[in-house]
């Protein structure tokens, strides 16, 4: 079966961005474009895949239609991937899909995100949409909420605290502050961070990742054109996806995310890789205890061993097992919420191929994982990618 | 027991054979006044669950004006009469113009006994509630919050309001699917015990609370919800009340009591939230 490359990634700086949907697309589109090292045209793509929740409404339904429109991809085969957060990762993988089918040579995935042109309160409808709406809505829960949830019980089976938090916010500040597409780029002490504003008990401010605008586009390819375009291409050695219970209560346990568990062991299957293979892994931080929980679940740390794990700082650049959000994560990084799956690609086929300044490289970076959840766990894409092709 | 008073799901409760009477515990200048999530149907019923609970023969109850039939009659299971049932009907449902429901048995005369606890309620505060809720009635109320339409929302209200669950084999299900896993359209309910043991739990600050509750969650100071272990297996995540000490640890008893919850297009959503017993 056909073997597939990333060879081209780009994406917007996240944040408050001044353009809208049209406009972010665009950037991130032409940022990929260019980023391909031999002749590409928007013309040899065959087929496209966006993620978005169509936040705000604004262009709800034929989205990727009007994008495509904007970024020279007239006519190409496109639409919507709607998995909430995880509306990229699934659009990734349907990339790598249609490819690994043998209907597609070049195929672009993306996603994109416009959340700061609401007023508060139709944000705050928008950023419930994904949860439970019939149960844990009525509870009066949205998403920092469930985590809440998440992070007293994992306290309390295992023993962790919200000091393991503040490291992991403290580490995804510190790899943000460096990298200047990041929402946040901006150190957090110890202190600081240990002593945020209380948003849904016991998660503050520090704990949440910010509302972000943004975009993030990549361009795969088949193994048998991956060299018209470049001679280094970032090879997606496993794709996992899995779902599980929309609504926490309906799940067998609350400290983990059976999704992720799921779908990051058919993506080590399928590269015959291992965590302990693992050099950098952009994971789905959208809460600091989400990323404590990821650790567990994706195998670079033990059940129960997620708060030792952040306490030593075993995912901090260049100095653990793994490099964890070298971007920043979504803490930092940011967290447009469409654009995010595919945005944590640009970032590890930047680092596999060694472009990333400002002293925030991967040292000797052989092979990333992505990690995109949607919601508090409904959904999950995992991605391994590596430079070698086997 | 043929007679007593009690406090009963956050309610005082007085009862002989013949009527039960529930009031709520706050007062304002001598009058009884509801909680911040109380009403006439959440009053009447706590009533009928208190009366259904040693005395299973009511199958009808004829209900005042401001009590919502279904409502009630999904939560007690228990039917509203109509013109055609009226009559057959031994039970009649009364409310006060205060915050009292009596539930008496047709063709009796009863005294009602005098309770005594009165809890005076913050003036500013129960005001400050009172409006809210109006306002979040008003038909021209738009709420941005999430959208649970009326037929979503009855669909599920008897699992909402009764704790109606299914059995599937040796496992017990809650809230129900439509479809078991093997494939199954199961209709057998059964309805579970409202009682659980928290198993985590979460305060909301009133800018993180959903916006559906943006009028009220400043007035109380965040929403505090509840991941319980139910005592009959299932887990759910419900609201706390509103109008009791919410200070929740891990492994707390809760019971489950019927409030209301938001209100929406001129609806009230009602459903069960947790009170710490």
């Amino acid at each position: 079966m056909v073997d597939v490359a990333v060879v081209g990634a780009g994406q917007t700086k996240y944040g408050n961005h001044s353009l809208g949907l049209k406009g972010m697309w665009a950037e991130a589109a032409l940022s990929a474009f260019e980023s391909v090292d031999g002749d590409f045209s928007p013309s040899q793509i065959d087929e496209a895949f966006i993620g978005s929740i169509a936040f705000g409404g604004s262009q709800l339904g034929n989205t990727a239609a009007l994008l495509t429109e904007h970024s020279a991809m007239d006519g190409v085969p496109v639409r919507r991937v709607e998995n909430a957060c995880a509306s990229s990762g699934f659009a990734f993988r349907d990339a790598w899909m249609a490819i690994k089918s043998g209907q597609a040579d070049v195929v672009v995935a993306g996603g994109i995100e416009k959340m700061n042109d609401l007023t508060p309160e139709r944000k705050r409808f928008w950023l419930g949409v994904s949860g439970d709406t019939e149960w844990e809505r009525l509870a009066g829960l949205t998403f920092p909420g469930t985590y809440a949830l998440m992070a007293r019980r994992h306290f309390h089976e295992f023993n962790s605290n919200h000091d393991d938090l503040v490291h992991i916010s403290v580490k995804n500040h510190a790899h943000g502050a460096m990298n200047p597409l990041a929402h946040i780029q901006k150190q957090v002490s110890f202190e600081k961070a240990a002593g945020g504003f209380m948003v849904a008990d016991p998660l503050t401010l520090y704990d949440c990742c910010p509302t972000s605008d943004g975009a993030s586009c990549v361009i795969l390819a088949a193994d048998h054109v991956v060299q018209q375009f470049t001679d280094t291409p970032v090879w997606i050695r496993g794709s996992g996806a899995a779902s599980d219970r929309l609504a926490l209560h309906d799940r067998p346990s609350i400290t983990q995310l059976k999704a992720t568990a799921e779908a990051s062991k058919r993506a080590y299957q399928q590269s015959g890789l291992t965590p302990r293979d693992i050099d950098l892994a952009e994971v789905h931080d959208c809460f600091t205890i989400a990323e404590l929980m990821a650790t567990e679940d994706l195998g670079f740390a033990q059940r129960g061993e997620g708060g030792t794990f952040a306490r030593d700082g075993r995912g901090v650049l260049n100095q653990g097992d793994v490099t964890i959000n070298s971007s920043g994560g979504l803490k930092s990084k940011g967290h447009p919420l469409g654009a995010t799956g595919t945005g944590q690609v640009v970032e590890v086929f930047k680092q596999l191929r060694g472009e990333v300044a400002n002293g925030r490289q991967v040292r000797d970076a052989e092979t990333a994982l992505t990690h995109n959840v949607g919601g508090s766990g409904a959904t999950c894409a995992v991605h391994v990618l590596g430079r070698d092709r086997e | 027991m043929k007679s007593g008073t009690d406090v009963w799901k956050g309610y005082l409760l007085a009862w002989d054979e013949t009527y039960t009477l529930i009031q709520s515990p706050f007062t304002s200048d001598g009058s009884r006044v509801f909680g911040a999530d109380s009403d006439h149907t959440t009053l009447a019923i706590a009533a009928l669950q208190h009366r259904l609970s040693y005395d299973a023969s009511v199958d009808c109850v004829s209900l005042a004006e401001g009590v919502n039939g279904p409502i009630f009659t999904m939560a007690t299971g228990v039917a509203m009469a109509d013109e055609q049932t009226y009559d057959s009907c031994k039970w009649d449902l009364l409310i006060g113009d205060d915050a009292t429901v009596v539930l008496v048995q047709r063709d009796t005369s009863i005294e009602l006994p005098v309770l005594e606890t009165r809890l005076e309620v913050d003036l500013e505060f129960h005001a400050a509630v009172t409006r809210a809720w109006e306002k979040e009635l008003l038909d021209g109320h738009v709420s941005q919050g999430a959208y649970v339409s009326s037929a979503q929302y009855n669909e599920g209200g008897v699992a909402r309001m009764a704790l109606s669950g299914q059995q599937f084999g040796e496992l017990l299900v809650w809230p129900p699917r439509q479809l078991s896993q093997d494939g199954n359209r199961e209709d057998g309910r059964i309805s579970l015990k409202p009682l659980g043991t928290v198993a985590s739990w979460t305060k909301l600050s009133a800018a993180g609370a959903p916006s559906e509750f943006s009028l009220r969650a400043p007035l109380l100071g965040g929403l505090t919800t509840v991941f319980l272990d139910l005592k009959d297996g299932p887990k759910g995540v419900f609201l706390m009340v509103d109008d009791e000490e919410n200070e929740v640890t891990i492994g707390e008893s809760v019971e489950l009591v019927v409030r209301r919850i938001y209100a929406q297009e001129g609806m009230i959503r009602y459903g069960l939230r947790g009170r710490i017993i």
